[in-house]
């Protein structure tokens, strides 16, 4: 009974690799096709943006690595990814939103600091007075609902409109 | 008399045919017509997505895709370009299950 049994195995193992092998390859077609229908249609984005980033990063890779180019010795004249050079203090000019100052771009951010530090404790002070009229949980006086900024540094007038670089600090902690 | 309607009788080629089925054509018919083959296909496919498989055919014809150019490109050139790598690189484990369910349908359907 044997030698019958063994025959159907190797027949069986002989048709299941053939079954096996057709239904991969048709799993193959079907995903040729598919990526050939991708690329046909133009669907794959990043297809030739890949061939572009291989060979830009290729670029950048050698710019750094050549020596002229070192980027402490001559800060002013350093250049980017995009080959463009930028001084050190950006020198575009325009206007203030809060003051209404011409401003230049690289002096922006510390005169912002002074610039809405000084706008926000003169709002500071309006506020004040409309909140004493309608402040219901007033425990003694309306600078205590200001109480972070009081406690965050020491001997902070929050009323006096004095800036003290303390001052700006808590406000720029907390009012957001 | 019109010579058409002497006409000689129809061959009957159905009988002739069924009888050169080879037994991989009857299993085959067998397998359609259960649906057995369908699900075998799509058990075969999961398996091959889930163990990156797929990704890796799929890579492969970007990457041909890129070099031939994006119109360029045939099925048939993909086709040749990932059948042996993919007939290669199936995990023994997802070989192993296909083919033992292939078997038991073998068993199961008295062949």
């Amino acid at each position: 009974m044997s030698a019958p049994n063994d025959d159907k195995g190797t027949s069986h193992s002989q048709l299941s690799s053939q079954f096996y092998g057709d239904l991969l390859d048709s799993i193959i077609v079907d995903v040729a096709s598919e990526c050939h229908r991708i690329a046909r249609l133009g669907l794959d984005r990043n297809l030739e943006d890949e061939e572009e980033e291989l060979r830009l990063s290729t670029q950048a890779r050698a710019r750094v690595a050549d020596p002229s180019n070192s980027g402490e010795a001559n800060s002013k004249y350093v250049v980017d990814i995009f080959g463009q050079t930028h001084p050190s203090v950006a020198s575009e000019i325009f206007e203030c939103m809060n003051c209404g100052r011409s401003i230049m771009a690289g002096r922006f951010a510390p005169h912002l600091e002074k610039c809405m530090g000084r706008g926000r404790k003169a709002r500071l002070k309006n506020t004040r007075s409309s909140t004493a009229a309608q402040n219901r949980y007033t425990r003694g006086s309306p600078i205590s609902a200001y109480s972070p900024y009081s406690n965050s540094a020491s001997g902070n007038r929050v009323a006096n409109g004095t800036t003290a670089p303390n001052e700006e600090y808590g406000d720029g902690g907390f009012e957001d | 008399m019109r010579g058409s309607i002497n006409r000689p009788p129809t061959p009957d080629a159905e009988d002739d045919r069924e009888q050169d089925l080879t037994l991989q054509e009857i299993i085959n018919i067998k397998l359609i017509e259960s649906g057995e083959k369908e699900r075998l296909k799509e058990l075969l496919r999961e398996r091959l997505i889930e163990c990156g498989w797929t990704d890796e055919m799929k890579a492969l014809c970007r990457a041909f895709t890129r070099k031939k150019g994006r119109n360029n490109v045939t099925v048939d050139d993909l086709v040749h370009v990932i059948t042996p790598k993919g007939r290669a690189s199936v995990p023994d484990s997802v070989k192993a299950e296909l083919l033992q369910r292939i078997r038991s349908f073998l068993v199961s359907a008295a062949l």
